[in-house]
């Protein structure tokens, strides 16, 4: 028998005796304290690093839409008529000692507005012409200082042009769609007295067949059409990319290569697989001709400066060359291989030059590719934003007026 | 136990002052934000669209909430720009997600607004994408011998149409499909919406 059965006491309340917080608990909590203050501090300090250059980029776009018509000129126009405004012989006519010019604002703005697609004589020279509207990407203060700048450079004409004067002549060309037809046009509605200019000769593409229409519009035999994602006039939205304007030969090469499976695309391939190769030819050279405005502005938060600059002369640190070096002066094309790529939507492209890239890592030494793999995610953003700036290219004709 | 009002009292404040960071602040930082200009109420009929969202479970695969570049390509993907908190200014209750199994649907009706396609796509999303992972929905659809006049006949590649039949489209499917296409928040926002800007880094775009 042991001493355990001395008697209990039945009235005992266990109890917790008091003893300090063990010190290590300190510890933690102080760390844990410490480490919430740091996170939400970085959180607050990530807010206002996201303003300050929200804030800059406001700054930038202001200074860029607000910029003198001189540096509009620059950036707009002298790719094309140089600098000094003499233009390119046998190619791009010269602003220096123009008629034009020099004739009443309304011409130069109603050109800059309408863009000219035909033959023009400027100063006794011929020329193709092929300028860009640029309706759709400036407003009427930015071409109102670009059309006085011109005029008073080149036209030795200080009289200003208002941006009371492009919205008249806004609304005048809204009733006129499409490009000038060449001096020929410009000669009869605007000015009488202008050098004799080319006849315009229509394109020989006959309008569109009712078929291609439908199939355009509803698609074929219920399928999905053409318009319910690139839009009605072809002007493309968010990943669909704008057609319109693009060459014929460069769009039939991509509906065979999704038929075919060479270019992947989950929701053309059906598409182009149901399609005819009579149908893709001549739906190809429907949105060739199709001259629609610009629908795209920029919207991936790109660095416009930076997309302009890469556009324009490349980054040769990064080995990247510049996009117009093959797409053309103002990202026009060269047609058959290099499509135009100014206009473009900006989600298209860039979601297209990482494509490229993936391509690239998977062992693919083609031309895009390897230049798409020097571009960092950035700089994919800062190009499509800027293309998506630019004016689209010249091309055919008004997109059917009862369509609008 | 010992001192239980002291323990109660603290745990009391431990929640109150959880329930005032994630909830009471959050709502006056932006219960008053207004709606965006281009914001559009939903109609009925993508009302009961996104009830279908809702009771097909779709938010368990995808997100309504496009990240910022500093957080993930989204706007690469063509998933859109950054959502701000305006932009859910109609929903009730959000969808917003947290899965990625598929893509993030914020702004599909901008980049596929094809009904047609998006019907297609229900019906059998491997008509189109052979490698998805997405379920089909034949019960939102008929097959039938013949379309009946009306019916909205669904455009199937010719490997995935039932051999001599047609494909018609019930008021479900229409529904979502139109909840699908008014998913489109690709206007601007004002500089001043409130938003996410975790992650923020120096020089890496806006």
């Amino acid at each position: 028998m042991s001493d355990d059965r001395r008697p209990v006491d039945e009235r005992f309340e266990p109890y917790e005796p008091r003893r300090r917080v063990p010190l290590p608990v300190y510890w933690i909590a102080i760390a844990l304290a410490i480490w919430g203050t740091l996170t939400l501090w970085r959180d607050a300090h990530a807010g206002f690093i996201a303003g300050r250059q929200r804030g800059d980029e406001a700054a930038a776009d202001t200074r860029r839409a607000a910029a003198p018509g001189a540096d509009l000129f620059l950036a707009r126009c002298s790719s094309c008529h140089q600098p000094d405004g003499s233009g390119i012989a046998g190619a791009v006519p010269p602003l220096a000692g123009s008629p034009l010019v020099k004739a009443d604002p309304s011409v130069v703005v109603r050109i800059l507005l309408r863009g000219i697609d035909g033959p023009i004589t400027v100063a006794g020279q011929h020329f193709d012409g092929h300028m860009p509207s640029f309706a759709s990407v400036l407003d009427d203060d930015q071409l109102a200082r670009i059309a006085t700048y011109v005029r008073a450079r080149f036209g030795d004409n200080a009289s200003a042009v208002s941006p009371s004067d492009v919205a008249a002549a806004r609304a005048w060309a809204a009733g006129h769609p499409g490009p000038w037809r060449g001096g020929d046009e410009i000669r009869a509605a605007l000015m009488p007295l202008l050098e004799p200019q080319p006849a315009y000769v229509a394109s020989l593409i006959a309008a569109p067949d009712p078929s291609i229409l439908a199939l355009v519009q509803h698609g074929t035999g219920g399928g999905w059409s053409c318009a319910s994602c690139h839009g009605d006039l072809g002007e493309g939205h968010g990943d669909a990319p704008r057609i319109a304007g693009l060459s014929s030969p460069y769009l039939l090469a991509q509906l065979r290569a999704f038929a075919g499976g060479a270019r992947t695309s989950d929701a053309m391939a059906p598409v182009a697989t149901s399609l005819a190769d009579a149908q893709k030819i001549a739906l190809a050279s429907y949105y060739s001709q199709l001259a629609t405005p610009s629908a795209s502005v920029p919207a991936l938060q790109g660095a416009l400066d930076r997309g302009e600059a890469l556009a324009l002369d490349g980054d040769s640190a990064k080995g990247i060359p510049a996009c117009f070096s093959c797409h053309g002066s103002s990202g026009f094309g060269v047609a058959p291989a290099f499509p135009p790529i100014a206009a473009q939507q900006p989600a298209y492209t860039a979601g297209r030059l990482a494509g490229f890239a993936r391509q690239a890592k998977q062992g693919s030494h083609a031309l895009m590719p390897s230049v798409a793999a020097r571009l960092d995610d950035a700089d994919r953003r800062a190009i499509a934003d800027y293309l998506a700036t630019l004016p689209p290219v010249p091309t055919g004709t008004a997109p059917p007026a009862e369509q609008h | 136990m010992n001192r239980s009002l002291p323990l109660i009292i603290l745990a009391m404040a431990i929640l109150a002052f959880a329930t005032t960071l994630l909830v009471i602040v959050p709502k006056f930082q932006i219960g008053h934000e207004p709606a965006p200009a281009g914001l559009h109420p939903y109609t009925a009929q993508q009302q009961r669209g996104r009830d279908q969202y809702v009771a097909l479970g779709c938010v368990y695969c995808h997100s309504q909430q496009p990240r910022t570049p500093d957080q993930a390509p989204d706007a690469e993907r063509g998933w859109g720009r950054a959502s701000v908190a305006a932009d859910y200014a109609y929903d009730s209750p959000h969808l917003m997600g947290t899965m990625r199994t598929g893509p993030d649907l914020m702004n599909v009706g901008a980049r596929l607004p094809s009904m047609g396609w998006q019907l297609s796509h229900l019906y059998q999303p491997r008509a189109i994408s052979p490698w998805s992972i997405m379920p089909s929905y034949p019960f939102l659809f008929e097959v039938k011998d013949k379309a009946a006049p009306g019916d909205t006949v669904v455009w199937l590649p010719a490997k995935s149409a039932p051999p001599g039949k047609v494909v018609v489209a019930k008021p479900e499917a229409i529904d979502l499909a139109a909840y699908l296409i008014a998913l489109d928040r690709t206007y601007p926002v004002p500089s001043t919406a409130i938003r996410d800007d975790g992650y923020a880094k120096h020089g890496a775009g806006r």
